[in-house]
């Protein structure tokens, strides 16, 4: 497996992490599934997961395609 | 085969009428109500005051528009001045000011329409307004600057009748009085909140890569289009607050067409709603061709993508940045989300007049020997005025379009990173991040392992599940990093 193969499987993984923690953000900041109860989140808690995970959500996905469209 | 150019057609009458033009908005004879409320009769003089700020800064773009005749406005005078972020922070800032503008324009136009036929779709309406005059901008700058001469003509006509009608209805007939105690701090803000009067008169200097002997032609028509729009507003003004009192203008949705009603009877409502109609598409026709010219001298200088500057090769339009510029000015239109567009023209302006003032100060020391064919009268005064009032109007903007204003730096700080550092640096960056990332996200895990972090009310199978999911995203995050710290430099 070349260099070139091994950017493109790890630049799709982690641009889906991304993806996956902003949609986790947004399921968590609405309480879909009621997980704000699971983990016992305040509601100053649930702003700042939600600002946590967009950023590394949105870095992420900038760095997987990077990765991904390698030059 | 040579690439097509900016023609230079605009002559004084023109020129001057695209800076009234650009001023005369319907949503300024609406916040004349608001500020009314602000600061009761001395709004009379609170609008020759904003006038003279304006016109200090005019003067400084005079002296730049003729000093550097070409097309981008404020962002070329910053460009030349200061060059690398600054310049591409106020081109920025210039490009998104007019085009919320222009959305503000055909927001205000549906508004004003509204009241003869309450039927319409307001957001519909203003998307409409932003296509027919994006189509006018495509054919070219004659053709504008042809429909902005006529419209504004037929409006300051309508605006005539209104302050004739007005004034010799108040002379007739005793007016209702009010003391209206203001305070310092009302007049204050409602300085602040008329600024936007005078917005639009600088297109004049956006435009001067077509204006026709712009050493002459731009320092009068800057100073003409000032003088113009300070005798209308405050006649406007004057016979406002002459038939209705203060506190009764601050109530209405229109409150011209109010007072035009108390004058004139419904017929005159009906004729000063149709000048403030026309306003509306002036102004957008203005803000249109304002925004289109900053993406395209953006796109010249490398600070966006070199299709921006692309120039029609019949009609000698940029056609693709005036596109560009009208379908983010069309998605604004539609939300019709007035205040926060009101808010973010204010201080993109205010914003940008500080550095034109400052960009006059820094040339002058930097290239004393710069042909200068207007020179800013009562140097270093005027400039230094026009900062200073800048500095005092942004004091009684709301913080919250601070805040916004703030998070827009951020955004063109990455943008301007991501177009100017280069591809291998910004993969460099990146690696370091993910690995940053990685290693956070591990030592969550850790720590979750451990027991330090405990899940309150999560079976143990959760925080196993938690444990293994942090562990593979971290170890993807680390072999990211790593890939792109190593990455070639082509």
């Amino acid at each position: 497996m070349d260099k070139r193969k091994i950017s493109k499987v790890v630049g799709l993984a982690q641009a889906s992490v991304g993806v996956a923690a902003i949609i986790f953000a947004f399921i968590f900041f609405y309480n879909i599934f009621g997980l704000q109860g699971v983990l016992d989140a305040s509601e100053t808690h649930v702003r700042l997961y939600l600002w946590v995970l967009i950023i590394f959500g949105l870095l992420s996905i900038i760095s997987g395609l990077l990765l991904f469209y390698e030059q | 085969m040579t690439e097509p150019h900016l023609k230079r057609n605009l002559g004084l009458i023109r020129t001057t009428m695209l800076g009234v033009g650009g001023s005369l908005s319907a949503a300024n004879f609406v916040i004349i109500g608001e500020a009314a409320g602000m600061a009761g009769y001395a709004i009379i003089p609170i609008v020759i005051v904003c006038g003279i700020i304006s016109l200090l800064t005019m003067f400084s773009y005079a002296e730049l528009g003729t000093a550097i005749p070409l097309a981008g406005g404020e962002y070329t005078f910053s460009k030349v001045a200061y060059g690398g972020f600054i310049s591409f922070l106020t081109g920025w800032f210039e490009w998104l000011s007019n085009m919320f503008y222009t959305a503000l324009s055909a927001i205000g136009f549906a508004y004003v329409v509204s009241y003869l036929f309450p039927q319409i779709n307001i957001p519909l309406t203003a998307v409409v307004v932003v296509a027919v005059f994006t189509i006018i901008n495509l054919m070219g700058t004659k053709e504008t600057a042809t429909a902005e001469t006529i419209i504004t003509l037929m409006v300051l006509a309508i605006l005539g009748i209104f302050v004739v009608g007005g004034w010799s209805f108040m002379q007739g007939a005793p007016t209702e009085q009010s003391a209206s105690p203001i305070g310092l701090l009302g007049i204050f803000a409602a300085t602040a909140y008329l600024f936007e009067l005078y917005l639009g008169a600088e297109a004049v200097a956006a435009a001067q890569a077509e204006v026709k002997n712009p050493g002459k032609n731009i320092p009068r028509a800057i100073v003409l289009s000032a003088v113009i729009l300070m005798a209308l507003y405050t006649s406007v003004v004057v016979v406002a607050v002459g038939i209705a009192p203060p506190e009764v203008l601050s109530h209405q949705a229109s409150p011209i067409a109010y007072v035009a009603e108390q004058a004139m009877g419904p017929s005159g409502a009906v004729l000063v709603t149709i000048g403030l109609a026309i306003t509306g598409l002036a102004a957008t026709n203005e803000a249109i061709m304002a925004q289109s010219r900053v993406l395209y001298a953006m796109s010249r200088d490398g600070y966006l993508p070199k299709g921006l500057c692309k120039v029609h090769k019949r009609y000698c339009t940029p056609y693709v940045a005036i596109m560009i510029s009208a379908i983010f000015t069309a998605i604004f239109a539609a939300t019709g989300l007035v205040n926060f567009v009101v808010y973010a023209v204010n201080l993109g302006f205010i914003i940008g007049f500080s550095i034109v003032n400052l960009a006059v100060i820094r040339l002058r020391k930097m290239a004393p020997h710069l042909k200068r064919p207007f020179k800013a009268p009562l140097y270093p005064l005027t400039p230094i005025a026009g900062i200073t009032a800048s500095i005092f109007l942004a004091l009684f903007i709301e913080p919250s379009v601070l805040i916004l204003g703030f998070e827009v730096i951020i955004v063109a700080l990455v943008v301007y990173y991501i177009r100017m550092v280069g591809y291998h640096r910004i993969r460099i960056a990146f690696g370091g991040i993910s690995l940053g990332l990685g290693v956070c996200v591990c030592f969550t895990a850790y720590l979750l392992a451990a027991g330090t972090i405990v899940l309150q009310g999560a079976p143990r199978g959760l925080t196993t599940l938690a444990f293994a999911v942090l562990s593979i995203v971290g170890a993807i995050q680390i072999i990211a990093g790593v890939l792109n710290l190593l990455a070639p430099d082509h």
